[in-house]
């Protein structure tokens, strides 16, 4: 029997708050006025500075150490040492559950945080003090370019944590999570293969085949991240810039044995991350760190990083990849295989990674997917805005080149392969109906709807042949996929009535600032029947519960559920109490509404009226206020709370199959499509973005203009990864040389042009009112939109990433 | 053999005595030319959003770590620290100025003004900034609302072109860029008008 909290609810969608334009941000304010505080603005009465030792070589092993002139430095608190005995060895969970090191004594790249810590007054202090320790090393060979690493006599690399201690330490952290395994440095090797490639060639009349290549690229969070704890006698209370907070609170009991009801979470606003940082197994072990040094000093201790150090990592698609496609004349796509190989690669350890788009978009039905990961001496890589990076380039890749081969245009190829699983439109279509949900041809629409807004018909042509009176050639080109929907994520929230009629959303959670909070309190508002300047989420307090990390684009799939029941089940409890009252055997309370039922009732604008008579009405204030006096407690609180793990999803229509409803099964109906015109100077190689349109069918979106933050800032990420971010390393020493922000350069206001971000509603999305995600997945896609955009203005393919001036000329023969 | 303190106070230019404070002052003043007392090493005196401060800074610190970790005024971030992000700019005497990359001890007599004054005082940006949402983190959204209240006060009409050219010092990766031209135009335009609402016919 279906829930009625969890129906999609498509149709009745007259909202007052929900999908409008003009909501006031609940974080604006604070934000904009410099008011707002991150745990970078966090200083406590006493407080100590902690810095971890960087290796200086990237492959190398500490063989003795000695400390005792950091010791003896003025201002030094407090040196943690790798051979002290309560951490030598030690592995315990890291983020998402993944064991790491809680300080290794040997480095597996140059930056990597080993050896000791040290606790001072200042920062400053720490950094002098590091300079004095005195190290014998043991300094072993290293590579850092994946090519060079498989080349024989190459120096063997190994996984950083053993598998055997790894295991232990998963066995024993009961919030392990699956996730773990996939953001380690290990090696690994996986195939996958769906129908015969073999057979999916013959039928081809032409094979395309070609290379592409993604170098390394990172995150660039711009708060810098540190790790405060205050012990407090055995109460700890912890500040953190992460968007797993709460997992922060669950290892306390695991790595302290201290109960989770004595441990104090504050989740201050967040830097943005992008996945990055926080994905790295150690950025939840640094407050291990903070926790002992401030338990052994008894101060109050933040361990800081600093910019350098936030450059070490990168993300999942850093690797090599070989393409061999089989096409039809027509642009349909029989075969597609693809080899990668990826640096220090977790993406490996998912078999279908590179090919999964073309399982979950496309009719394609032979696909082949080789996964190896090479390990190397560069830092971890992760999920940077996001996981699917890989996924995106490949699906670009190969549907740029089919088109560029066969001379189609490439809106016509995708047309042409739409599909899901190896089935054709129809077969979504069925799926559609069997959901219960309407029946648009998503990618019809968005592809039409970003034609017309960047004058396609006009503007694409054959590639190399359009040069501009300033004397650049004009490119244009095209992406497109699937949108990112509620694959994983879990919640929980409570909503209050408080006695002045405002509403509490309690549920503590990191903003990382995509208007998460703000369309929560939008949905909450609706559901309620309050005005929105009513309803309030403070995410940073402890509140007990928590919601959904900003990971996975899961977000509003997950949150909007848990909020919309709550809301739901409080508005209900709030309408009971109006008509009813409230009666126990030594104490009664009146009913608000004398004479009705709760059926009877309904609340508008923070307003309950009698629904045959709305004249007869009271303010949900009025009625709430004497619900809690402390020493004079009229009445219980109106409250109540709910919980969703996203995955076990709804079916409207009760006929959908097991298979369908499961979320890693269940197919995408939503789509989105990009368009990206280029200026490209043959005389420099410079590359210019002069316009880029934006079409995400979200489903439905109920915050617009947070939707739109999300297309145009993903755009701005993108264009950065494919001109000119990359993390570089100096090859005779293995030492990064652009750990900075003006050598490692991001886009400024400067360096793209107009965007047009287009929203598309179809409520095909497996969200609350038909929505789905949108925090990920145009940084995504559109990372390698230069990629098909630079080919048609050149003719010639660069697909090695970023595009940077001296490949330009390289592929036109000038250099 | 300990010296009994001669009673008053001297002049510590040129050694007159004098019995009170303020009778040592005068003279200084009228005398000497200067300030009532030498000043502490390190000693400045500022303002910092109409409030006026006199502190001893030490000759290492930055202006940002004044602001920020002794005087509370967070809005001025770090985010790249080394002068090339924007996000701890602060208005020093009418010009935009990145706080990290200044002493402290060099801003004596400085008029500074940050984005929690600039919110104090009502300036339209702060809506403007809001309403357009020209956030998403939020971590640089300070030192674009400063650096774009610096051009305001020197260009109260500035076309896009220039408010691009004015912020491309500031990084924003959330990538909220395309906000803060709609968001400025819109605050100038309200400054305009309550500019010329005040100004007599």
């Amino acid at each position: 029997m279906m829930d009625s909290d969890f129906d999609y609810e498509i149709e009745n969608q007259d909202f007052s708050a929900i999908g409008k334009r003009g909501i006031w941000r609940i974080d604006g304010r604070e934000k904009a006025s410099g008011s707002a505080i991150y745990t970078a603005d966090i200083k406590l009465p006493g407080m100590l500075y902690a810095r971890v030792f960087n290796s200086p070589y990237p492959h190398a092993g500490i063989k003795s150490m000695d400390t005792s002139k950091v010791e003896a430095f003025p201002g030094v608190r407090a040196v943690l040492r790798s051979d002290d005995p309560e951490i030598k060895d030690k592995v315990v969970p890291g983020s998402y559950g993944a064991p790491w090191y809680v300080l290794p004594d040997w480095a597996m790249w140059e930056g990597e945080p080993i050896g000791l810590v040290v606790a001072a007054d200042s920062e400053q202090i720490c950094d002098e003090a590091l300079k004095l320790v005195e190290i014998d090393w043991d300094i072993r060979p290293f590579i850092t370019d994946i090519e060079d690493a498989q080349k024989p006599g190459a120096p063997e690399l190994h996984n950083k944590v053993p598998n055997d201690i790894y295991d232990a330490v998963n066995e024993n952290n009961p919030y392990a999570s699956a996730f773990s395994e996939l953001f380690r440095i290990a090696e690994g090797h996986r195939t996958f293969e769906q129908g015969s490639v073999k057979k999916g060639f013959a039928e081809a009349d032409k094979i395309i085949e070609f290379k592409a290549r993604r170098r390394m690229h990172t995150w660039a969070q711009p708060e810098i991240p540190s790790a405060i704890c205050r012990w407090n006698g055995g109460y700890p209370e912890i500040w953190v810039k992460h968007q797993h907070a709460y997992e922060h609170k669950q290892v306390m009991p695991v790595w302290f044995d201290v109960p989770m009801n004595k441990v104090t979470l504050h989740v201050p606003y967040q830097g943005a991350m992008f996945g990055g940082w926080n994905w790295m197994n150690w950025s939840t072990v640094i407050h291990y760190i903070s926790a002992l040094l401030s338990k052994r000093t008894g101060k109050p201790v933040k361990l800081c990083f600093n910019r350098r150090d936030d450059f070490y990592g990168g993300a999942l698609d850093c690797g090599t990849y070989e393409f061999k496609v089989g096409a039809k004349k027509d642009g349909t796509i029989t075969a597609v295989a693809i080899k990668s190989d990826y640096v220090n690669g977790p993406t490996a350890a998912e078999a279908n990674t590179g090919i999964y788009h073309f399982i979950e978009n496309s009719r394609i039905p032979n696909l082949f997917k080789e996964n190896n990961s090479v390990v190397v001496n560069r830092g971890p890589v992760t999920a940077v805005r996001c996981e699917q990076l890989a996924n995106t380039l490949c699906f670009n890749m190969v549907f740029s080149h089919v088109a560029a081969e066969l001379g189609l245009d490439p809106t016509e190829v995708a047309l042409k392969n739409d599909g899901y699983d190896g089935e054709d439109s129809e077969y979504l279509t069925e799926c559609k109906k069997r959901f219960g949900k309407p029946q648009r041809d998503s990618l019809r629409e968005c592809i039409e709807a970003g034609k017309k807004a960047i004058d396609w018909d006009n503007k694409w042509h054959t590639p190399g042949t359009r040069k501009l009176p300033n004397g650049k050639m004009h490119g244009i080109g095209f992406v497109w996929t699937h949108e990112w929907n509620s694959k994983r994520g879990a919640g929980t929230v409570g909503v209050l009535f408080e006695p002045d009629g405002s509403v509490s959303l309690m549920a503590q959670r990191a903003d990382t600032g995509l208007c998460a909070e703000t369309a929560y309190c939008q949905i909450a508002a609706d559901e309620l029947g309050m005005r929105y300047e009513d309803v309030f989420l403070n995410s940073h307090k402890d509140s007990g519960f928590a919601m959904m990390t900003p990971d996975g684009s899961c977000n509003l799939c997950t949150n909007g559920w848990v909020i919309r029941r709550a809301c739901r089940k409080a508005k209900r409890k709030l309408l009971e109490f109006a008509a009813l009252g409230y009666q126990e055997e030594f104490h009664s309370y009146p009913p608000a509404f004398e004479g009705c039922g709760p059926e009877d009732l309904d609340v508008k604008d923070s307003v309950i009226f009698v629904k045959a008579n709305p004249a007869i009405s009271k303010t949900v204030k009025e009625v709430v206020k004497e619900v809690m006096c402390v020493q004079w407690w009229k009445h219980p609180q109106i409250y109540d709370w709910s919980w969703k793990q996203t995955g076990a999803h709804v079916d409207p229509t009760g006929e959908a199959s097991e298979e369908l409803i499961d979320p890693n099964k269940r197919p995408h109906f939503c789509r989105q499509a990009h368009f990206m015109e280029v200026e490209v100077d043959p005389e420099t190689g410079e590359i210019e973005v002069t316009n880029v349109v934006c079409v995400n069918d979200v489903g439905k979106a109920i915050n617009p203009e947070g939707v739109q933050g999300q297309q145009y800032g993903g755009v701005y990420m993108a264009v950065g990864r494919g001109k000119h971010e990359e993390v570089i390393l100096d090859e005779p020493t293995g030492v990064m040389l652009n750990g900075n922000l003006l050598d490692y350069k991001i886009t400024t206001i400067l360096d793209c042009g107009p965007i047009d971000p287009i929203i598309v509603e179809t409520a095909m999305g497996y969200g609350p009112y038909g929505a789905n995600g949108i925090g990920e997945n145009v940084a995504d896609l559109t990372s390698t939109l230069l990629g098909p955009a630079v080919y048609n203005a050149l003719g010639v393919a660069v697909d090695d990433f970023p595009i940077t001036p001296a490949k330009i000329l390289k592929a036109l023969g000038k250099i | 053999m300990a010296v009994a303190a001669k009673p008053g106070y001297s002049c510590p230019y040129c050694a007159t005595s004098f019995n009170t404070v303020d009778d040592l002052k005068d003279h200084v003043l009228k005398v000497h030319g200067t300030e009532a007392l030498p000043r502490p090493e390190g000693y400045v005196k500022l303002t910092v959003n109409g409030q006026a401060w006199e502190l001893e800074v030490a000759p290492n610190w930055t202006l940002f770590y004044l602001l920020h970790d002794q005087l509370g005024y967070t809005g001025a971030k770090t985010f790249c620290d080394r002068g090339a992000c924007g996000s701890c700019t602060v208005i020093i005497d009418g010009r935009p100025v990145l706080s990290c990359m200044t002493l402290a001890i060099e801003c004596d007599g400085k008029n500074i003004e940050t984005a929690e004054g600039i919110a104090a005082a009502k300036h339209p940006l702060i809506e403007a900034y809001v309403k357009h949402h020209a956030m998403q983190c939020g971590y640089c959204t300070p030192g674009f609302v400063v650096t774009a209240k610096a051009l305001l006060d020197r260009n109260p009409d500035p076309t896009v072109e220039e408010i691009k050219e004015a912020l491309a010092g500031n990084l924003c990766r959330c990538g909220t860029y395309p906000q803060h031209p709609i968001a400025i135009i819109e605050a100038a335009k309200k400054v305009l008008a309550a500019r010329s609402e005040n100004t007599p016919a």
